[in-house]
């Protein structure tokens, strides 16, 4: 998290921060879905269904740096799976969307086992 | 490129219903084969998993879908000040442009056009001598 000595220095631009932040949860509301419909369909049940939506939610967020983020980034001198250029903190693009997406996720997960077990 | 992504999405759906369907047939298969084998024998019917194509085919699908939300997605802009600047120096409205070509709606242009046209920095003296080679030419081609 930058200082405000930092702030003051470079300051940043609200817009983009909102625009990108939205897209980011955009994407990650969608997905998580997706993801509950597929361990729905493969019929996974309690730790195994999280470590699916787990390891898929990372794979989003990679997938998203490698189309999205990483060509401009890189060329602008960042060091590679650093986000600094379109977000605040690497907690927020890492980690963000696993907290943002589980109610969809489990919604979904849900009714897709019980339309194909049922 | 939002036919590329839709194309993906779009084909990633139909496996995924696909999937779906060929999971729901093989549940509601196995579910009948353990009514009539408990009926003619009584030894219990061990539970089946999933055939590992249908597991695949989801899987796949899932990815797919992935990649075709992930590209529809539109592009992100800097965060810092000087370089979200830089780019509209540099590339104007063309480096503002979502998937379809047209301009954001949050695009504002240039943050230093005030400065730019400010009376003060108005040179009066150039855009004098370039209003008087105006009418100069128009008088010759007279």
């Amino acid at each position: 998290m930058p200082s405000e000595r930092e702030l003051q220095i470079s300051p940043i631009v609200q817009e983009s921060l909102m625009q990108n932040s939205r897209t980011l949860s955009n994407l990650q509301s969608l997905t998580a879905s997706l993801f509950g419909v597929s361990a729905g369909i493969l019929g996974l049940e309690s730790y195994s269904g999280f470590l699916f939506y787990l390891v898929f939610s990372l794979l989003t967020a990679v997938l998203f740096y490698v189309l999205r983020v990483a060509p401009t980034s890189l060329a602008a001198g960042k060091a590679p799976l650093d986000t600094s250029r379109y977000f605040r903190g690497p907690y927020e693009f890492w980690a963000g969307g696993l907290m943002n997406g589980l109610a969809g996720f489990i919604l979904t997960w849900t009714l897709f086992y019980g339309l194909v077990r049922a | 490129m939002p036919f590329l992504s839709k194309t993906t999405t779009a084909f990633g759906g139909l496996l995924l219903a696909h999937a779906c369907y060929s999971a729901r047939e093989h549940t509601t298969l196995q579910s009948l084969r353990a009514a009539t084998a408990a009926t003619l024998t009584s030894s219990p019917a061990a539970a089946v998993s999933l055939p590992v194509d249908i597991v695949i085919e989801t899987i796949i699908s899932t990815l797919i879908i992935l990649l075709g939300l992930v590209l529809a997605t539109r592009p992100l802009r800097p965060l810092e000040w000087r370089v979200w600047a830089g780019k509209i120096e540099r590339e104007g409205e063309e480096g503002f442009t979502d998937g379809s070509g047209a301009a954001d709606k949050g695009f504002v242009g240039n943050p230093f056009s005030v400065l730019e046209s400010r009376p003060n920095f108005v040179d009066i003296r150039k855009q004098r001598r370039e209003f008087a080679e105006w009418v100069q030419k128009g008088t010759a081609q007279q």
